[in-house]
């Protein structure tokens, strides 16, 4: 039954047309993006109408917060007119992947969702969620520590109301400082001099890792480090990683790679949880979320570990950044925006909400909370009976402003293994690699129909 | 295109093996086992085997144990009780649910294609109709479709229709079977002697009566080695489900198990459940081990049916 | 669409005797139910991939028509050659092992030289019931470098084993997730082909006084060639569309497993986190042709190696 090549051609003109006749019909109406947005016609009062209206309304709400639902059940218990339907919809990217599929197809969304600060500017430039500003709540900033406010910003409005936040924090094992008689690092250079000590005395262990996939937290690190290298003006985009923080970090690390100080390693999976379980890693820098990740995973280790505020560049002077973190933004095509906004502000700003979702492991973003003497003095057994949340708080003081994330960055954190990370695995200099990096997301901006340059 | 019709092609040609009952009995009298033959197939047994018990015997530790023990022998506590107990009741008991699903999803997903597949396989080789050589070659040239090209049409399609985050979803693609009615095709015209055919209709019985009545039967075993194929595919489908499906309640055990695995991965007091999803997966497993054991002997002589052509 | 519906088959054909011409008819209703799930599950979704390659939509100023741009970038696209040239290579290199050991295991079975075959066929075919997704979660704990199972055995024998998740031995890993995954499965088909050997065939052979394995190569190995065919065009498919395996690893070995890794994963990457849907469905009908050339050139091969 061999086709011969005239019939072979048959076919690919029937394709053809059939072609023709699906463009047709589907008329290029997948656009999606270019209606909706804003939500210019609630206004606070709205809100407020919203909470004593008539009738049941039904909110689907999208997060992967663990252990999220008893928060969300005191809010449906207290408000039976407003009941909210809570879905892990997927981690992170995952969510992220058929928020906009929904978002494209015009269909399915929900009425509200978790976005990390970091993907907030794509959704908020494709007009898909509800400005505060538009809807009359812009004067909730004096709800929220500085830098939550400054991370929901996108453009010319606040575009999630903040919900946690991720200082970075230094989490170490005091019992392997201890035994080599050396104190937590509160600078780079002590940093580099306890690594060495670390390796010294066992060539298998490292004084942290470093996930090669993860541009999360290499764009922590920079911006620790004061870097700065995303910068967005409407659609004028600039993508730099020649700055001196950016130079700073990369140097650094470059020594702690080609000396092996470090572990280049994927981070969250059963062997980074095994080598903090070991003492392989003595340390771990990242968000201020992490303490129920680490209680949970190696409870065995309970007791040995402190927190610390970072090392910073320059003694004296402290300087932190964020890591992680998510706000509750609400979805410009909702059919319940009042309603939605009602139960996003009350999950972000009223005190019971908040101190469920601490009870929960979230570091919170509200300044109210941060002042609580009760927040500030709970001792952790975790963490040896250490005031925790004291240095959390001083960590999340010290964030320094002006950080941007990129209106492409779900995309351009997918090619950072492919590019960055490839300078981290084959410990070759990292601002290479971030030079790489820089000019794939550049292509790719421009491709979108940004305007980006490289200054 | 033109060239893929040529892949499994030539269904006129004449069926040069005599499939008609003439097989060699079970063992033959002149061999002898021979022991280096055995050594090579044990390691090859090994080889399959050792994996799944790495998975039984890790299905019987804590998340602790798996930390601190020797991967191929257990742990102090052997927890396989309590991992069951926990694997049904965690998140509410979400797990069954996904077990629920998975059947039903390759259930309905695998007869409902099975039976197209043998209605449309039989169709193809017993009728002739105009049309029916570009029905061939589309169906075969479909196999060679990247499932990726397919997912973002299809889920933009789907949400237009309103069948997004159903069961719908997950069901209609898996009915469509190319590969199922390709072996049903080549089955049909090797087992279902047209002479029979001749003689029902001269009875004077209807064309479905006849498929039903008398070629159904001779076409079972190509219908269960569909089935099992068809079956195992949606059983074990993960990329479909995983862009279709929002909630959770509707996921099959695939997206699920892999879901609990990434859990650890997130921020905040989010339980790392590795022993869940050791255990998930060989709750996952075993049913259909026990389909492929149950229908062993069907599918062996159906199999062959899409082999020996060319 | 509408062609093939409209010529939907007169309802009074079901008479007996009915001649040639009525029954063609009969035989497109038997085929209608398959083809309209086919139309609506696989080739409208074709064609509308098809459609949306020759578009472009960018984050700021929409969508618009781009001709045959999409082709031409993709043609031309590094990452796709690189991806390419790895399922390429991992079908050259895998695929033949996989069939070799499903070979071996088939004659071994049918040789009548083992005990308990029946136990061996279904054992080995057993790891076709393991979904990818979870044999890759479960290899990928066994291959962790510093916990893994191999690391255990390794350092228990004393031997050092190697890292299978850096760059040079991934591919490898990969290929044994693939291989166990489906030996069993090759192993069946090529066995049940061989049990379908007509019995004259052997008597000849016993008659020649051919030994085993003279009967190997001259009966049975030519006998298998179309069943080789097929586990060969299901390989060139599987090798093309790998994707589970390599994606589930990534977690474990993010800069080694790109995002581009292999042609699928490029295709699935450039769609869900790039939002270049339009570019996403030109690559991945390049994929699809290359497929189809790819497995065309086997069946050449195999046709030419006939005469």
């Amino acid at each position: 039954m061999r086709i011969t090549r005239a019939r072979g051609a048959a076919v690919t003109a029937a394709a053809l047309t059939l072609t023709l006749t699906l463009a047709a019909c589907s008329g290029g109406s997948d656009g999606g993006s270019s209606d909706g947005g804003g939500g210019g016609d609630v206004t606070a009062a709205d809100i407020d109408a919203a909470l004593d209206a008539e009738g049941t309304t039904t909110l689907q709400y999208w997060s992967w917060v663990p252990n999220l639902q008893p928060t969300v059940d005191l809010w449906n218990e207290a408000h039976p007119n407003i009941q909210v339907e809570l879905t892990n919809a997927g981690q992170s990217a995952d969510q992220y992947t058929k928020l906009q599929n929904a978002i494209k197809a015009g269909s399915g969304a929900p009425d509200l969702a978790q976005i990390e600060y970091f993907a907030l500017p794509q959704f908020a430039l494709g007009e898909s969620l509800v400005s505060l500003d538009d809807v009359g709540l812009s004067d909730l900033e004096s709800d929220f520590t500085a830098s939550a406010w400054e991370q929901v910003a996108a453009g010319d409005g606040h575009y999630a109301f903040p919900q946690d936040t991720g200082p970075m924090v230094m989490f170490y094992r005091a019992d392997i400082l201890e035994r080599l008689g050396v104190e937590a690092p509160t600078t780079w250079d002590e940093f580099l001099t306890v690594a060495r000590a670390i390796k010294a005395d066992n060539p298998e262990n490292f004084i942290a890792s470093i996930d090669p996939g993860d541009a999360g937290g290499v764009d922590s690190l920079i911006w620790q480090a004061e870097g700065r290298p995303f910068s967005v003006e409407g659609t004028d985009v600039n993508i730099s990683f020649g700055d001196e923080g950016t130079q700073k970090f990369a140097e650094l690390w470059d020594t702690l790679i080609s000396e092996q100080l470090v572990d280049v390693a994927g981070g969250w999976n059963d062997a980074f949880w095994r080598s903090l379980d070991s003492g392989r890693y003595a340390m771990w820098m990242t968000g201020a979320w992490a303490p129920g990740s680490l209680e949970t995973n190696i409870p065995s280790t309970a007791g040995s570990w402190k927190a610390a505020t970072m090392p910073v560049w320059e003694a004296g002077t402290p300087a932190n950044a964020e890591n992680g973190g998510s706000g509750t933004a609400v979805l410009a095509k909702s059919e319940n925006k009042a309603a939605a906004l009602a139960f996003a502000r009350w999950l972000s700003t009223d005190s019971e909400a908040v101190q469920a979702q601490v009870d929960a492991g979230l570091f919170p973003s509200t300044s109210s909370i941060m002042a609580d003497t009760d927040f500030l003095g709970a001792t952790s057994d975790f963490f040896g009976g250490q005031a925790v949340n004291e240095v959390f708080v001083q960590a999340s003081k010290d964030v320094s402003s002006g950080w941007q994330y990129l209106p492409f960055q779900v995309y351009a954190n997918s090619v950072f293994g492919d590019t960055a990370g490839q300078a981290f695995s084959n410990a070759t200099p990292i601002a290479d690699g971030l030079t790489a990096w820089q000019d794939q997301i550049t292509t790719y901006g421009n491709g979108q129909g940004f305007k980006v340059t490289n200054d | 295109m033109t060239q893929t019709s040529t892949v499994q092609a030539s269904p006129e040609a004449p069926v040069k093996k005599a499939r008609t009952g003439r097989r060699r009995p079970a063992s033959s009298s002149r061999a002898r086992t021979s022991p280096t033959l055995s050594i090579l197939m044990t390691l090859m047994l090994l080889y399959a085997v050792v994996p799944l018990l790495w998975l039984v015997i890790n299905s019987t530790k804590t998340n602790g144990g798996l930390f601190n023990s020797f991967g191929l022998w257990f742990a102090d506590d052997f927890a396989l009780g309590e991992n069951l107990t926990k694997l049904f009741s965690y998140q509410g008991g979400i797990y069954s649910n996904w077990l629920l699903n998975t059947v039903l999803y390759a259930g309905v997903g695998g007869i409902g294609a099975t039976i197209l597949a043998t209605l449309g396989g039989y169709g193809l080789a017993k009728f002739s109709f105009p049309g029916r050589k570009w029905v061939l070659a589309g169906v075969i040239g479909a196999m060679t479709v990247p499932l990726t090209a397919l997912a973002v049409p299809t889920f933009l399609m789907f949400s237009r229709l309103g069948l997004v985050n159903t069961a719908w979803a997950v069901i209609i693609p898996a009915l469509a079977s190319p590969f199922g009615l390709y072996l049903m095709y080549v089955y049909s015209q090797d087992s279902v002697p047209e002479s029979l055919l001749e003689a029902a209709r001269l009875d004077g019985a209807s064309e479905l009566r006849t498929f039903l009545s008398v070629s159904l039967r001779l076409l079972t075993p190509g219908f269960i080695t569909v089935l099992l194929f068809t079956v195992v595919a949606t059983w074990n489908n993960y990329f479909l489900p995983l862009i279709m499906l929002t909630d959770p309640k509707l996921y099959p055990l695939t997206v699920g198990l892999n879901q609990w695995s990434a859990q650890a991965g997130s921020s905040g007091a989010s339980e790392p459940v590795y022993n869940l999803v050791l255990t998930g997966s060989l709750v996952a497993i075993v049913p259909l081990i026990i389909v492929f054991l149950f229908l062993q002997r069907y599918w062996q002589s159906g199999l062959a049916a899409g082999a020996v052509k060319q | 669409m509408t062609s093939v519906t409209t010529s939907a088959p007169p309802r009074k054909t079901r008479r007996a005797k009915a001649p040639p011409e009525r029954r063609e008819w009969t035989g497109l209703a038997f085929v209608l139910p398959f083809l309209a799930v086919f139309v609506f599950a696989i080739v409208a979704p074709l064609f509308y991939a098809v459609y949306l390659s020759f578009f472009q939509d960018r984050l700021v100023g929409g969508s618009f028509f781009a001709g045959f741009a999409n082709y031409a970038q993709a043609l031309t696209d590094p990452l796709l050659h690189v991806g390419l040239g790895r399922v390429l290579l991992f079908f050259a290199v895998q695929v033949p092992i996989m069939l070799g050991l499903g070979l071996f295991a088939a004659l071994a079975i049918d040789s009548g030289r083992l005990r308990a075959k029946g136990a061996f066929r279904i054992t080995l075919f057993l790891p076709y019931a393991v979904p990818s997704v979870v044999a890759a979660l479960m290899w990928g704990y066994m291959y962790g470098n510093e916990f893994g199972l191999i690391r255990q055995i390794g350092d228990a024998i004393g031997v050092a084993t190697p890292d299978l998740l850096s760059a040079s031995w991934v591919l490898v890993a990969i290929g044994n997730i693939v291989t166990w995954s489906f030996v069993g499965y090759n192993m069946l088909i090529l066995y049940s082909s061989l049990r379908s050997i007509p019995t004259e065939l052997y008597e000849a052979a016993e008659i020649d006084g051919a030994g085993a394995i003279r009967t190997a190569f001259s009966i049975k190995l030519p006998a298998l060639r179309p069943a080789l065919l097929l586990t060969t065009i299901f390989s060139v498919i599987g090798s093309f569309q790998l994707f589970n395996e390599p994606n589930v690893l990534r977690a474990l070995a993010p800069t080694t497993i790109s995002s581009y890794f292999t042609p699928n994963m490029y295709a699935y990457n450039l769609a869900f986190n790039g939002q270049q849907y339009n570019y996403s469905a030109a690559v991945a009908i390049i994929v699809g042709a290359v497929t189809v050339v790819v497995a065309a050139l086997a069946q050449r091969l195999s046709r030419a190696g006939e005469k």
